[in-house]
């Protein structure tokens, strides 16, 4: 008896010394190897597309999604479930009234916005597409300063990208149309700021190209000619190298964004209004405004419609066709395009296409090359959980998407389409393997057929 | 013939381009400015802007005197200055106010210009 009992405790002392040993190295293996901080980057990601800010339940995300190049389309939004925070105006009694319009929202995904005020809510307001926020570096610092949002004039404070987030949470994430702050909302802190703008500065392009590029297509390569010539496309001149500053030799060195009144709002029959619900001309920069709204970027075009500010037209072709209707040709711009040129923007249909062929064979670089870049960031995370991958590979799988809709769409470079789609088969493949050798074997696979896709775009 | 067409159309849109610039100084929306609580507006607060209280009110000549913590400040108050009371604190809504708002005692946050720091640009009031 006495023997067992020494047995028995001799065993839990045994027990209790692995235990502590155990222990031991448990704290020393978390001692040796802690856990990385996140980068600002990647706090602003996580602020990015999580953080409510005690509003109504939507995020940044809830407008810019990932999946959706960073903005939103009706086509995305058909895809939403009807609780998503998006919304919010079809399930909060206190946003029921002039918050949103739904029926503008789900059909041509416009959100409302008091541009100029917030005093009269049923009255004055303007009904907005949601800007995609890549290539950000690029598009918004100007002479003036900062701009920022469709009219260059979109965050309060100093009128940063880092302050965008404010009025952002005070227009967009509150739970009444009273915006009062510690009620409504909160708003974000410094260091949320801070991360929130390193985050969207890291989106997408991170400098312009330059023209010309040695392209293939010869439908794509004549509409970069006519892109370029000052006495016939004249495109360049606002949109310097396809991107969203206005040319130097024309501008002056540092020029940088420009806002233009080139007449959007004066076009004929334009979707909301067609659909008879209420729709106030949007006057632009300013309150009261001057009718300028922002030059956006044109690399990233093709895929990101629908265009302009209110989302009036809905394809690449017919944006470029917009620079010869009287719209633009009668409006402040197109008349000093006029006076300064001797001519209007006058291209036949065979231009307009060449030109929107250029516009989606850049943009199809473009995917091509965030897609990669995607990939082999996910390739080289390898001690990494897939819950960090997928996500990248997620976005590799719609940048490649993408690249396929905007060449398939213009009837152009079927050869760069068939590797695409060879390369979005190795991106799903890899999403749904279980085996890291075989994910990575799928990756290298993936990025050797984006690769092929590009050399069949541009030598 | 063709470069030189082109190049006597960058001169003429060159020429052109400065009454762009003209009408498109940059800036902040002031719209949802009016919602932020006084002290903490984005990349202002503290760096454009002077935080204390009134002290003196010069209705004749449109000005205001405060004790800010960037010392003593008398500022003009513009028929463009916007002026809202920040009732935020009281957890109720933020409205437009106006130049009799601005009284002694009350705190204040005065945006000043960029290029003049005795205008005001903007003005929040700390509402009861």
């Amino acid at each position: 008896m006495i023997r067992a009992l020494s047995e028995i405790k001799t065993c839990q002392l045994r027990a209790c010394v692995l235990s502590i040993f155990a222990c031991t190295v448990i704290v020393s293996a978390c001692e040796t190897t802690p856990p990385e901080p996140p980068t600002l980057v990647e706090l602003g990601e996580q602020i990015f597309l999580n953080e409510t800010f005690d509003g109504n339940g939507r995020t940044c995300g809830s407008c810019h999604q990932p999946n959706d190049n960073f903005g939103l389309t009706p086509a995305f939004i058909a895809t939403l479930p009807d609780d998503d925070p998006l919304f919010v105006a079809e399930t909060n009694p206190d946003l029921a009234n002039n918050f949103e319009n739904p029926r503008l929202m789900r059909e041509l995904a416009l959100i409302l916005e008091n541009q100029d005020g917030f005093d009269d809510l049923p009255n004055d307001f303007n009904m907005r597409g949601i800007p995609h926020t890549l290539a950000l570096p690029t598009s918004i610092d100007s002479r003036d300063g900062p701009r920022t949002g469709w009219s260059g004039d979109g965050a309060p404070g100093d009128g940063s990208l880092r302050s965008f987030a404010t009025g952002a949470v005070i227009q967009h994430f509150t739970k009444t149309t009273n915006r009062i702050a510690g009620v409504d909302f909160r708003l974000p802190t410094d260091e949320e700021l801070d991360a929130l703008e390193a985050f969207q500065l890291s989106l997408g392009r991170q400098e312009d190209i330059e023209l010309p590029l040695p392209l293939k297509g010869v439908i794509a390569a004549r509409g970069q000619e006519i892109f370029l010539d000052n006495t016939l496309g004249k495109c360049n001149a606002c949109h310097f190298n396809a991107g969203a500053n206005g040319d130097p030799s024309v501008f002056g060195p540092g020029a940088g964004n420009l806002n233009f009144d080139t007449g959007v709002e004066n076009l004929p029959d334009q979707p909301a209004d067609l659909t008879g619900e209420p729709n106030p001309p949007d006057d632009g920069f300013g309150a009261p405004g001057n009718g300028e709204f922002n030059t956006p970027p044109l690399v990233e075009a093709a895929d990101t419609g629908p265009f302009f500010h209110n989302n009036s037209v809905e394809t690449i072709e017919g944006a470029v066709a917009f620079y010869n209707g009287d719209a633009f040709t009668n409006s402040p711009a197109g008349q000093l395009l006029i006076n300064a040129t001797g001519s209007a923007i006058n291209l036949d249909a065979t231009q307009v296409v060449a030109v929107s062929a250029f516009l989606r064979v850049i943009n199809a670089l473009e995917n091509i090359r965030g897609s990669i870049e995607l990939l082999e960031r996910s390739a080289s995370a390898k001690n990494t959980p897939r819950s960090a991958i997928d996500p990248l590979l997620d976005r590799a799988l719609h940048d490649t998407e993408d690249g396929i809709q905007v060449l398939s769409g213009g009837g152009i470079h079927p050869e760069a389409v068939a590797s695409l789609t060879s390369a979005l088969d190795f991106i799903r493949d890899a999403l749904n393997t279980r085996t890291s050798a075989r994910r990575e074997r799928l990756i290298t696979s993936a990025i050797a057929a984006e690769r092929r896709a590009r050399d069949q775009l541009t030598d | 013939m063709k470069i030189q067409r082109i190049s006597r159309s960058l001169g003429s849109i060159t020429i052109l381009s400065s009454i762009l610039f003209a009408v498109s100084a940059g800036h902040a929306q002031q719209t949802t400015e009016r919602f932020i609580p006084i002290g903490q507006s984005p990349g202002i607060s503290d760096k454009y802007s002077f935080i204390g209280e009134i002290v003196e009110v010069d209705a004749a000549k449109h000005t205001i005197t405060l004790d800010s913590n960037r010392g003593r400040r008398t500022i003009d108050v513009t028929e463009s200055t916007k002026i809202w009371l920040d009732s935020s604190g009281a957890k109720r809504k933020n409205t437009i106010g106006s130049y009799e708002d601005c009284q002694v005692g009350r705190r204040v946050e005065v945006m000043h210009l960029r290029d003049d720091e005795s205008v005001a640009d903007w003005i929040k009031i700390e509402s009861p």
